[in-house]
This record gives C-alpha cells, sequence and structure tokens, in this order.
C-alpha cells in the first residue's frame, strides 16, 4: 500500500489528429472508488480508453502498479489488470449468454477458474443464469449491460472500469444496476466509474474527478464538491 | 431414379469443393471485413503444389495433399505479415485490401505460370476406378473430394464451436473491441485465421483440379462461385455459406444434365440476381454481416 494503483501522468490523447485529452494528471488508491463526471462528450470516455489501451497517447503516460503501460495493446494491459467495460452494450451478439460470459475469462490466468467465476456472475445476476443459452443479442437492454458488467466481472483483474453503467436503462433496472455497484464498494473492490448523472453516485464515491473540455476542472472529496456552489451549479445543475 | 442419382453425385461434389472455398472466404470476411481476391490464386497454388510433390518429388499421395494444405498455412501467414498487418487498421481497409489482393492474385498466377507453363497437367491427387449404383457409375474420387471436404468442414465447425481459438475467431469477428478488452490478441487471431483460409484454399485446389485439370488460372471460377454463395448465403454468414454451397451445387448440376453444361453458369447468376432482387441481404436475410 505505498504508491497508487494507476497514475496517469499529463496525459494527451485524441482521435486522428484530433486532440481530446490535454493534460491529465491524476492518481487511483488500491481499494478506491473514484467517479469522473462531467459533461457528455467532453473525454470522460476517452479517458478510459486510454487507460485500456483502445487510443493510443499521444504524450504522457499512464503507470498500472510501478510499471509503465504506454507501449502496450489493450489485449496486453487486461493481462496486467486493467478490466473496461466499455460504454454502450459491446457484446457478442451472436454468442450466447453463457459464451460471451465466458469470454470474459479468456486470459489463461483466469480460464482455468472459468466456471467458478460463472457461478458468482450468475449469483449476482441470476437473470444471466436464467438466460444462459439465449443468443445475446435477444437480450434486453437492462440484460445486455448486466452481460456487460458480468463479463468484466469474469475477468477479475485489480482495477475495473465501468463506462455510465446507467445509460439508456429505465430507471428500475438503473436500481438494479446500482445495487450491484454499491456492492463493489464494499468488497473494496478498486473502481473507477464514469457517469453523469452524477447524483447517483455522489455516497459511493471516495473521489470525484471533474472533465470538462478535455481536462480536469476539479478533483477532490464528494463533500467537498457540494461547497463549490458554482461548479454544483454549472455541472450538477443546481 | 438413375438421373437422380447422377445428379445428387455430381451435386454433392461441386457442393463440397464449393463449400470449402466458400468457408474459407467467409471466415476471413467475417473477421477481418476483408474480401479476398487471392483466394482464387491461393487455391490454384494448392493444387500445383500437390502436383509438384508427388511427380517431382514422388510424394504418396497423401503426403501431396498435406504438403499443399501446409504451403496455404504458410502463404496465408505471409500474406497477414506481409501486406495484411500494414493494412487493417488504417482507413478505407475494405477497399484498399480488395486492390492488394488483386494485385497479389496476379503476381500469384504469373509465378506459377512460370514456374510451371500453361500446360493443363493433370492432378495426380487421384483415386482411380468407380462403381455402379443402379446403373450411374460414380467415380472413387468423387467420393474421395465429398469425404476430404465434408472431414475439413467438420473440423472447421468443431474448432470454432468448440476451442477456446474458435471462440476467440468468432468473438473477434463479432466485436473487435471487446474482444480486445476481454484480452484477445486480435492481431494473432487475423494470422490464425488467414492461415486457416490458406490450408482450406489449397485442400479446395486440390480437390478441384483432380476433376478437371490444373491451369494457371483455375482459381478464377470457384472464386467467383464463392462470392455467389457468399452473397447468397449473406456474407459472413459461414453456417449459411454451407447450405447455400450444397444447394447451389445441385442447383448447377441439375441445370447441367437437363440443358447441358454450357447453361450451369448463367442459370447461377440468374439465380444470384433473383435471390438479391428478394433478399438483399442474403437467403437467411442476416442484416448485420461479419456474424462468425
Amino acid at each position: 500500500m505505498t504508491g497508487p494503483l494507476l497514475e496517469l501522468v499529463n496525459v494527451h490523447a485524441g482521435y486522428q489528429g484530433r486532440s481530446v485529452l490535454h493534460n491529465i494528471s491524476l492518481t487511483i488508491p488500491e481499494g478506491s472508488f473514484t467517479t469522473i463526471i462531467g459533461p457528455n462528450g467532453h473525454g470522460k470516455t476517452t479517458l478510459l480508453r486510454c487507460i485500456s489501451g483502445l487510443i493510443p497517447l499521444s504524450e504522457g503516460d499512464v503507470i498500472f502498479d510501478d510499471a509503465p503501460l504506454k507501449n502496450l495493446r489493450a489485449d496486453q494491459i487486461v493481462e496486467r489488470g486493467i478490466v473496461h467495460v466499455p460504454q454502450g452494450d459491446i457484446i457478442y451478439p451472436d454468442m450466447t449468454v453463457r459464451d460471451n460470459l465466458l469470454m470474459g475469462a479468456y486470459l489463461p490466468s483466469v480460464s482455468a477458474d472459468a466456471d467458478k467465476l460463472l457461478g458468482e456472475v450468475h449469483r449476482i445476476f441470476p437473470r444471466l443464469a436464467e438466460r444462459r443459452n439465449q443468443i445475446a443479442s435477444t437480450l434486453s437492454g437492462g440484460e445486455r449491460r448486466m452481460l456487460s458488467i458480468g463479463r468484466g466481472l469474469m475477468t477479475g483483474g485489480r482495477l475495473l472500469m465501468i463506462d455510465e453503467p446507467s445509460l439508456g436503462l429505465a430507471p428500475v433496472v438503473v436500481d438494479q444496476i446500482y445495487e450491484v455497484v454499491a456492492d463493489f464498494k464494499k468488497q473494496k473492490r478498486t473502481i473507477v466509474l464514469v457517469e453523469e448523472n452524477a447524483s447517483r453516485v455522489m455516497e459511493l464515491a471516495d473521489a470525484i474527478i471533474l472533465i470538462d473540455n478535455g481536462q480536469i476542472v476539479w478533483q477532490g472529496a464528494p463533500d467537498e464538491l457540494m461547497t463549490h456552489t458554482e461548479i454544483v451549479e454549472t455541472y450538477l445543475g443546481g | 431414379m438413375d438421373t437422380f442419382v447422377q445428379i445428387l453425385v455430381s451435386g454433392l461434389t461441386l457442393g463440397a469443393m464449393y463449400a470449402l472455398s466458400t468457408i474459407a472466404l467467409s471466415l476471413v470476411w467475417g473477421s477481418l471485413n476483408m474480401l479476398n481476391m487471392a483466394q482464387g490464386a491461393l487455391l490454384t497454388i494448392g493444387g500445383y503444389i500437390s502436383f509438384a510433390a508427388i511427380t517431382y518429388l514422388g510424394f504418396p499421395l497423401f503426403l501431396g495433399l498435406v504438403t499443399a494444405a501446409g504451403t496455404g498455412v504458410l502463404l496465408g501467414l505471409a500474406m497477414y505479415f506481409g501486406i495484411i498487418r500494414f493494412m487493417f487498421e488504417k482507413d478505407g481497409f475494405e477497399t484498399n485490401v480488395i486492390i492488394a489482393t488483386i494485385g497479389l492474385a496476379m503476381m500469384m498466377e504469373n509465378i506459377v505460370l512460370k514456374a510451371f507453363g500453361a500446360y493443363p497437367f493433370q492432378q495426380p491427387f487421384a483415386v482411380d476406378g468407380g462403381f455402379r449404383l443402379l446403373d450411374v457409375h460414380i467415380p472413387y474420387q468423387n467420393l474421395v473430394i465429398i469425404g476430404v471436404s465434408v472431414g475439413m468442414m467438420v473440423a472447421t465447425a468443431w474448432l470454432l464451436g468448440h476451442t477456446r481459438l474458435g471462440r476467440a475467431i468468432r468473438a473477434t469477428a463479432q466485436s473487435r473491441e471487446a474482444a480486445l478488452l476481454n484480452g484477445v490478441p486480435v492481431r494473432r487471431i487475423f494470422a490464425q485465421v488467414l492461415a486457416l483460409s490458406g490450408l482450406l484454399a489449397a485442400v479446395s485446389g486440390v480437390m478441384l483440379s483432380s476433376i478437371t485439370t490444373l491451369a494457371p488460372t483455375m482459381g478464377y471460377d470457384p472464386l467467383l462461385k464463392a462470392f455467389i454463395i457468399c452473397v447468397i448465403a449473406g456474407l459472413g454468414n459461414v453456417a449459411g455459406a454451407l447450405y447455400a454451397a450444397f444447394l447451389l451445387g445441385m442447383f448447377e448440376a441439375g441445370v447441367q444434365y437437363f440443358l447441358g453444361v454450357r447453361f450451369g453458369f448463367p442459370a447461377l447468376l440468374l439465380l444470384v440476381i433473383i435471390a438479391l432482387i428478394w433478399r438483399p441481404y442474403g437467403v437467411f436475410n442476416r442484416r448485420k454481416v461479419a456474424r462468425l
């Protein structure tokens, strides 16, 4: 418990020459729950994609568990222990629910435990157990989100990053998803959660990072954030 | 009844050969979004390698087939490491790769022409003789073709459906990003898919040349037929391609029997036109392509 689990140092990144993230520096301690908030289209998702290696850094470095990730491919970064549940429903549409989950345990380091992990995910999301032999494209939106998160859980890892788990879901389903997320906090997992709907995560988060226009405009503890009325008014709708 | 048996046997033989080269084409499209125009040339080289290994090196027949298959694997890998690796992450890959593989096909075809000449050699991988079934003469070679092709298809289906590599190939085809995030080394998967498709193409080249003759341009016809089958089944739909291959093989054999050999191909084209008007996404109506 010395250095942080994840550290970003002056990270710049973008898509095809268009710069999106500017000079992002942050640290994520082991066992902490960090929420990244901010308006849509201002780089929250890009930040996660940078960390998991889906897009290259143009400057700076990402350090995970004291090792730089800069020149690693996405599949190598997962092996190091960073699990990314991407935005939307990036599932394998023509595979069964079971095969989708088993893909989460693709890495040799976890594939031996696949059955045990599958049982664990089924316990967390009983709906996925009921639908284990169903083709994933026939699932409802909420079930797909569960599948996507469940697949991330299969990979295990030391850092779990979830991108907008409530996006586009009915409120009752969002409640179910957040019950599960709240359990992650109780288990002291290291979590980075991107969420636009900040009110949902205020009581969960240990730290809040506010991103606007590709830059970190504020970071600190949630109660501290509430004292900054101008930030609350601008970004959290008063 | 004789007529039926006759059409059935030649239809199954044609279908089996078509199915092999179609699977190869469909696999590569499904996982890489890559139309491999060099598929026909791979098939040609497969045929010639088996010929050269058996005739010049005195290999036993079976070993000739294995040598051809091995060459197919190497050519598939060479294609990935020499060309595709530099292209697939760039914009316009789907169009560029068509041009690149057409060029590659021409090169390979001319190398074959230079090495072997245009003389129509006989494929030595062939079993003589046959038997009679209800007054119809059935050459053993047809059974060999059907047997080898079906065996390869079953093996491919087993690989895709029941192995860790197969699951990773399907995952990569269905969502490249999700596969990466699950730790699948996507580039290695691409190389493996091209190797597998090279193997299937080379074997289908040996089969095809065993009932026709070897020629440097022999790959075009099966490539075209593989395209037709893919169009009918929906590109990237491997299971659909299998049904379509056998169906079209039967259809072609029937047309050839009743109307004459020269009507076989035009009839296929007519069928494709009708199929595309009726079901633009393939007769199995799978709007989303690239699914293995």
